[in-house]
């Protein structure tokens, strides 16, 4: 029976910028949660007992948010250059004794795929899984169930299976990533490329929902499948006179005023202040000690920690980064649009708002155009209109 | 400062000792000892290391023991005065954390009776009273042997003629039993036993416990059963760990951004501009106050020093900070005057000793501490809990500022009562004290224009801190810290006072570090920078982001985020932690660890 995972978490996401800059990209938060968590849970679920998790960029802030999570043994190893899915995993070597599995951290995977991997009496598989957008994976090319070809990122439509990179594999794979990183190949996928060519059958398995985090629109995506996971609870004080209708969570020591209509699913944390007179609609999730003034209406938006939202915003399909302070009237208007990120341009299928990242202060009466990243620490005159992306740490006056 | 640890249960008690020695080591310790009863009574001790014990220590499978590790205060670092202590025969074992006071004539009359010393410790005596009278039974010849003593004392006993049995006594020394199920536990400090359990008692002073796999009994000094209540303490171990951090300090420094955060939470409410304690403390601040006492020791003195100006500025009522151990002999008292005693681990021997002559003399008490339940919460009338979670390295960070937290809002809250604050003033405080958590992310982030800085202070051998109004007591705590962590000789001063005196020890190798707020003494201490520079003294200044004409003063800038008066406090402490730890690190301290520093003093 397979005791033990790997865990990659190294990563920083650097598309994800500027939520990344801050912590690594397994620690964006979904629906309250950071990504690495629903892993965690999973593969705790599907029997696992022990975590390896291989960390690196921004390892402090994995380490020290689950200090207390106690459902599993957490054992982490250092990857103090992230050069590559291989040699991370290789960082890994020394836990490892028999068959395991390994899987990103970053990407959320549902326990019984994982329990399907595990019981699986190969030696060698991967689960993979239909994708609309093949090109920006690793597309596998499947012959009698086992790999003949994995090809990263492909340029012409070559097939409509992709690699979820959650592959069980035995211990005898060190040796081969070991052989395969001293040729400079560092990418598990080129391992496992060599693996296939000599002659190593690997399974293939499909994976029953499996979701990634590329862009930082992924997240609001991510987040509204996602949040109808959580199940209801509420705590805090809710004054008389507010209306909540749908799966609602409320955290500890938050106040809800009179007048609040809350449309269900959605995730409050802990000690935030909201309303009185304020709409939040479905698929928002609002971090911890965050404050909603007033007839501010918030949907399908991801609220981080610490924010401070005053009076008569509207913010829609928007993510607004941990401590922001945003003044009154703030406004994001969504749509869908072509985003320039990491030199490539991307066209939106679904409308999208704002992406501001940490700390930012925005004085009142912003607009700000569709589908615009606002970097960390920016600074916002009253009045203005955000026609483009704005990069971290600029004042906009 | 010293840690017991007693075991009686199923596992070995050889792996249950070291391990729970271990936890307990973060409060310093000279030297370390453990006693096993397996079948005969094996006691094995030595200097320095816990490793150095676990070495010397076979692999033994009896299941009773007690451990302790020593922080020398009679008798010099030994093996010999090193615990636990023995009787002649051999046969009964003791810990002990506390002073004897009347120990030089019972052991004179010891000695008398043919009992022979080992140790120079006053420690030793309790073993031999206890063996004078011992007749079988352990409970009642420890009950005679405290009869006998003064002074103040946490110890713990075993006999080998009492297998499978711990006997415990506490007064004016911290002790709490562990429960298990098949196995119970006692020490000085919950961190010990919470990796097996978390349910705990805790023993009043004047109590006794007698321990045995499954029960406890807790037992007053004639022998009267005392009912007890087990409660949950809900930290955990792990929590002690360092998250990836080299070192706990460094960990703590960055954990205040959230710890800054916990003491706001549940308390304030910023729609309603409310304040919210729980009804003891309550009542206390709502009673008339003719004047305020802050009492406590070391970092929480300084802590206390800041919430003068805090509470003197917010509310104009006159603010007394005394040092814990001169209050409790000299200190005035009145029934209209509040005493605040500050003491982070709730257990500071001079601080309790304050609060309890405060008491006596009809004072009102409040606490301000870390932890639920301690001696310190059982004393006062009322009780804040600083909510900073548990603190490993010595030098302490995290809750020094959240001490700073507490009292900034007791500051307000008085100003409410006291009908001080306007509406909006208070909102603006409200507001910023939430917005304190950003500015504190904000000066971790430019750790590295600290690093730079500290370059500059690694190879002082004095370094001064000077500062005017609430960053006097600012200043003192920078230099405290430096101090303690780096070994550098550090002091502070109000900068108006440099001139009268101090100025003596000013040459070109003395760096200076100023801390420059752009209120109503800004020229005043950009005049004393200059009067500094005329002597060729290195200024470092720590100022705020708005500040664009101290480039022209001071040789090095480090700084932190423009906010309304008063409330730079928690930043520019971030700032000068920073300081101590880049500065030790470079000069490769023990940081979490300084010599001869324990990290809550529980003796006087």
């Amino acid at each position: 029976m397979i005791k033990k995972a790997v865990i990659l978490a190294a990563g920083e996401g650097k598309r994800l910028r500027p939520f990344t800059e801050t912590m690594p990209k397994v620690m964006l938060p979904v629906a309250n949660k950071p990504l690495l968590e629903y892993v965690f849970d999973a593969t705790k679920k599907s029997g696992i007992d022990e975590i390896i998790v291989v960390v690196g960029y921004k390892k402090e802030v994995i380490m020290e948010h689950f200090k207390d999570y106690k459902n599993i043994k957490i054992t982490y190893v250092i990857q103090d250059r992230q050069l590559g899915t291989a040699h991370a995993l290789l960082q890994a070597k020394k836990h490892i004794k028999d068959t395991f599995i390994v899987l990103a951290g970053d990407n959320i995977i549902d326990s019984a795929s994982i329990s399907k991997l595990v019981k699986d009496p190969t030696d060698h598989a991967l689960l993979i899984k239909e994708h609309p957008h093949p090109s920006k994976y690793g597309v596998v090319i499947v012959e009698n169930r086992n790999i003949s070809r994995i090809v990263e990122k492909p340029k012409e439509d070559i097939g409509k299976y992709i690699s979820t990179g959650i592959y069980k594999l035995p211990r005898s794979v060190f040796s081969d990533i070991e052989r395969c990183t001293a040729q400079g190949a560092h990418a598990l996928s080129s391992v496992i490329q060599s693996l296939i060519e000599q002659g190593t059958h690997i399974n293939t398995l499909l994976a029953k929902s499996w979701m990634d985090i590329v862009y930082p629109w992924d997240l609001i995506t991510v987040n509204e499948t996602m949040i109808q996971t959580t199940s209801e609870y509420t705590s805090g004080t809710i004054e008389k006179g507010v209306t909540i209708k749908g799966p609602v969570c409320i955290g500890k020591d938050t106040r809800i005023y009179a007048g609040c209509y809350i449309v269900g699913p959605v995730v409050i944390g802990n000690s935030c202040e909201i309303g009185p007179h304020t709409c939040i609609f479905p698929s928002t999730s609002i971090g911890n000690n965050t404050v909603v003034h007033p007839f501010s209406e918030i949907r399908s938006s991801v609220i981080m920690n610490d924010v401070h939202i005053a009076s008569t915003a509207h913010i829609s399909r928007s993510i607004i980064g941990k401590g922001c302070i945003i003044g009154d009237n703030f406004s994001t208007i969504t749509g869908k649009t072509i985003i320039e990120i990491d030199n490539e341009f991307k066209k939106l299928e679904i409308p999208i708002g704002t992406m501001m990242g940490e700390d930012c202060s925005v004085e009142s009466h912003v607009v700000v155009d569709p589908g615009k990243i606002i970097g960390r620490k920016c600074k916002i005159s009253p009045m203005k209109h955000i026609r483009k992306n704005i990069s971290s740490e600029t004042k906009v006056m | 400062m010293c840690g017991i640890i007693g075991y009686v249960g199923f596992r070995e008690a050889r792996t249950v000792l070291l391990e729970s020695l271990k936890r307990l080591d973060y409060r310093g310790y000279d030297s370390a000892g453990v006693a096993i009863i397996d079948k005969h009574l094996k006691t094995y001790k030595e200097v320095g290391e816990i490793a150095n014990v676990e070495k010397k220590i076979p692999l033994l499978k009896g299941t009773t023991g007690i451990g302790h590790t020593r922080w020398a205060t009679h008798g010099a670092v030994t093996k010999e005065n090193a615990h636990p202590h023995l009787s002649c025969d051999k046969k009964i074992a003791i810990v002990h954390n506390g002073i004897i006071e009347n120990y030089t004539a019972l052991k004179e009359e010891l000695k008398k009776k043919g009992h022979r010393f080992l140790s120079q410790t006053d420690s030793e005596v309790i073993v031999h009273l206890i063996d004078d009278v011992y007749k079988g039974n352990l409970e009642d010849a420890l009950i005679a042997a405290i009869k006998k003593i003064k002074g103040s004392y946490a110890i713990v006993a075993v006999s080998q003629d009492e297998p499978g049995k711990i006997i415990g006594a506490r007064n004016e020394s911290p002790l709490v039993i562990g429960v298990g199920d098949s196995e119970n536990f006692i020490a000085s400090d919950i961190t010990a036993f919470l990796k097996y359990t978390n349910r705990v008692m805790f023993l009043n002073d004047g109590e006794l416990c007698v321990i045995t796999t499954d029960s406890i009994q807790v037992l007053d000094r004639n022998k009267n059963h005392i009912k007890k209540k087990e409660e949950l303490i809900t930290w955990d171990v792990t929590d002690a760990e360092k998250s990836g951090f080299p070192h706990f300090m460094l960990k703590e420094i960055y954990d205040q951004p959230e710890t800054v955060h916990h003491v706001l939470r549940g308390r304030i409410s910023e729609m309603e501009e409310k304040i919210t304690f729980p009804d003891p403390v309550e009542k206390l601040l709502k009673a008339e106050l003719n004047s305020i006492h802050i009492v406590a020791c070391g970092t929480s003195f300084y802590a206390g020093f800041v919430g003068k100006y805090l509470i003197e500025q917010l509310t104009n009522i006159p603010v007394f900070v005394e040092p814990a151990s001169e209050y409790r002999y000299f200190g005035s008292r009145n029934e209209t005057s509040l005493i605040i005693a500050i003491t982070q681990s709730g257990e500071t021997a001079d601080t309790l000793a304050a609060l309890r002559e405060a008491r006596l003399s009809g004072s009102k008490t409040l606490v301000i501490t870390n932890i639920i339940g301690s001696t310190a919460t059982r004393i006062a009338d009322g009780y804040i809990l600083q909510q900073s979670g548990p603190e490993i390295g010595v030098a302490a960070t995290k809750t020094f500022t959240s001490q700073i937290m507490v009292l900034f809002l007791l500051a307000l809250k008085i100003a409410i009562y006291q009908k001080k604050l306007g509406s909006n003033e208070l909102y603006n405080y409200l507001l910023h004290l939430k917005y304190l958590p950003r500015h504190v992310r904000d000066v971790l982030e430019r750790s590295d224009e600290i690093i730079a800085v500290a370059s500059h202070l690694k190879d002082a051998t004095s370094v001064f801190f000077i500062g005017r109004g609430i960053n006097y007591p600012l200043s003192l705590e920078g230099a405290l810290k430096l101090k303690e962590i780096s070994y550098i000789h550090a002091e502070g001063f109000a900068a108006g006072e440099l001139k009268h005196g101090p100025f003596a020890l000013l040459t070109k190798d003395t760096p200076v570090v100023a801390i420059v707020t752009q209120d109503e003494t800004y020229e005043k201490i950009l005049a004393n920078i200059g009067e500094i520079k005329a002597r060729g003294s290195p200024v470092i200044a720590i100022a705020e982001d708005k500040d664009t004409e101290i480039e022209n003063h001071a040789d090095y800038v480090l700084r932190f985020p423009t906010s309304p008066h008063l409330l730079p406090c928690i930043p520019i402490t971030v700032v000068l932690q920073l300081l101590a730890y880049h500065v030790a690190d470079l000069r490769k301290c023990p940081i979490d660890k300084p010599r001869n520093l324990a990290k809550s003093v529980t003796v006087e």
